[in-house]
């Protein structure tokens, strides 16, 4: 009659006992990373955004970085001032501010607000728009088109 | 027969081998990181025996206009260097244990001003001192360079409180050696103190720590030379180690690596049935000077001061309400703020039963604006093609800033600095949030 005991584990089960250990070390540091690691929105910080050498020419700026912010509601547009004239008078263009466009859907944003215009832009320095951003128009993780005065800047990665 | 028992062995192994992952991974987590309800709300590190291991590490943050800033910052020991410390959340009552590990180039130590009984390495934690009767750190420090220290006290009365460097003080809080410590009433932790009054929405629990960096003085310290705090000034101005417009980002955005905490309140108008609740904005000032916070907007009743219940002898509701709150160095007050729909307007049924004003009274200054193009919250007008508007659903923006100007500025560049917006959102909230 069969009889189901339970018995010590033979030698020939060490060898995997101990890399099930070394896995389960494994296992768990990679649990500990995955939960404690902060889960930042927007991807990867080293996104490179792209450059346009007429585009810079015509606005003075190099555009930065593009954000959703706000929860949801707002983006920043970031750019840094490579001609202080020029930048001024880009910043100052008000009724005409850079639109942003969603590549993947149909959407796009053009209401830009703060920062104030009237600074003394210096060069080297980083200024910024904010922007509504209606029905969710520009999502994280999508890329988009940044035009301005007939001149377009494509695949910007949004954060 | 051998196979089953090969079989079964193999099975008890495989449980062993799930069970001590399971083990190692919960000892691999110790305190951990509780997620935000909202993007920006408070983020606690709590731990099941309230014993928290920070590290004081060097690192850089970025500020809006580009600049990037070398700081000093506590983080927790199994991660990296950040601004500010961890938000450390306990239990009234309970025994909290904080180690302190040092890499910087200096002793350093944490003071917990608010709470007492407070030891180090197992004695009174008190002032340190040269033979000479010089005082060298508030409180028993790590050497530099590897250096550690264990403080351990009971969680105090309920509020909020800092927690920052006793050493070489006005350098090294400067430098960035600063956190939050919330202390929540045993039994409600949805209070902000002992008063049932107290109560407030935990899904809109938000902390704003205050400071200010004087990038000359930190780069002085990165180079290694003498500085001279008495006479720095501050150029930059921060809630939650972030300046506009970074305040309106998540937390953790990508962008931001030391920068983990986000600053903007996101409600939606006060209901008595579906949003009884309040948020809770916890106010601490790390700074040296008045940071006058100012919510355009609303009111916010102040119910807690440097832990403290706002009540009289016999229990008298002491709280007030503010417009400005006036967060002194050292001090933290916890606001409670709602948003409430009194006329109910609505273009249909209630109208407005006046023109609305004219445009340039809705602005932010100049041609800009948060206004929805409607004064009805969840609807969207028409704006004028010169008036340019921040606005996805007919949500209303209120700004809320340091009402010191320059405190709201990047190297005096306006707007940036100590300056945030509340959202509020239509009842049904936004499409897309």
């Amino acid at each position: 009659m069969p009889v189901t005991t339970f018995t010590a584990p033979s030698t020939n089960l060490r060898p995997r006992l101990l890399l099930n250990c070394g896995l389960a070390v494994v296992l768990a540091l990679v649990l500990g990373y995955v939960l404690l690691r902060p889960h930042g929105p927007g991807g990867s910080a080293g996104a490179a955004v792209p450059q346009s050498t007429q585009l810079e020419s015509r606005t003075g700026v190099r555009f930065s970085r593009v954000a959703v912010v706000g929860d949801g509601g707002l983006v920043t547009l970031s750019y840094v001032v490579l001609d202080a004239e020029k930048a001024s008078a880009f910043q100052a263009d008000r009724e005409h501010p850079p639109r942003l466009a969603s590549e993947a859907r149909h959407g796009g944003t053009q209401r830009a607000s703060i920062m104030r215009a009237g600074h003394q832009m210096r060069a080297g320095q980083t200024y910024y728009f904010v922007y509504e951003n209606t029905g969710g128009a520009i999502e994280s993780g999508e890329q988009v088109t940044i035009s301005y005065d007939g001149l377009s800047l494509e695949h910007v990665p949004v954060l | 027969m051998r196979n089953l028992t090969h079989h079964l062995a193999q099975r008890r192994y495989a449980a062993a081998l799930v069970a001590g992952t399971l083990a190692l991974g919960s000892l691999t987590l110790g305190a951990r990181a509780e997620a935000a309800p909202t993007s920006e709300g408070l983020e606690c590190l709590t731990d099941a025996h309230n014993t928290f291991s920070l590290t004081a590490r060097d690192g850089y943050v970025s500020t809006p206009d580009g600049n990037s800033i070398y700081m000093w910052g506590y983080g927790p020991s199994s991660g990296s260097f950040q601004l500010p410390g961890p938000v450390l959340c306990v239990t009234a009552g309970t025994h909290v244990r904080v180690i302190l590990h040092n890499t910087l180039v200096e002793p350093t130590s944490i003071v917990f001003p608010g709470q007492s009984g407070v030891t180090a390495d197992g004695k009174p934690a008190q002032p340190q001192l040269t033979d000479t009767g010089s005082m060298t750190s508030l409180t028993q420090s790590a050497d530099a360079t590897g250096g550690s220290v264990t403080y351990e006290f009971t969680a105090g009365s309920p509020g909020t409180y800092l927690y920052e460097s006793g050493t070489d003080v006005a350098k090294q809080v400067q430098m960035g050696l600063y956190g939050a410590l919330v202390v929540r009433p045993a039994g409600h932790p949805a209070q902000a103190n002992d008063r049932s009054d107290s109560a407030f929405d935990p899904d809109h629990e938000y902390v704003f720590l205050l400071s200010e960096v004087d990038p000359d003085l930190h780069l002085g310290v990165e180079r290694g030379d003498p500085v001279d705090v008495a006479h720095s000034t501050a150029r930059y101005f921060m809630i939650n180690g972030r300046s506009m417009p970074d305040t309106l980002a998540p937390n953790h955005a990508s962008w931001l690596p030391n920068q983990p905490y986000g600053a903007m309140v996101h409600i939606k108008p006060y209901d008595a049935q579906t949003n009884p609740h309040p948020a809770l904005i916890r106010y601490l000032n790390a700074g040296s000077v008045n940071y006058p916070f100012h919510p355009h907007g609303s009111d916010e009743r102040v119910v807690t001061q440097d832990g403290s219940a706002l009540a009289g002898s016999g229990g008298q509701d002491l709280s007030y309400l503010k417009y400005d709150l006036d967060v002194e160095p050292g001090q933290s007050l916890d606001a409670l703020m709602d948003w409430r729909d009194v006329e109910q307007w609505d273009p249909a049924t209630n109208p407005i039963p006046t023109q609305l004003p004219a445009i340039q009274d809705q602005l932010l200054v100049g041609p800009d604006t948060w206004f929805s193009e409607s004064g009805y919250l969840g609807k969207k007008g028409s704006l004028p093609t010169n008036i340019t508007a921040n606005n996805e659903c007919g949500e209303y923006y209120h700004v809320a800033h340091s009402h010191a100007l320059q405190q709201a500025t990047n190297y005096g560049a306006t707007f940036g600095g100590m300056m945030t917006v509340f959202r509020i959102d239509p009842p049904a909230g936004c499409p897309t949030s």
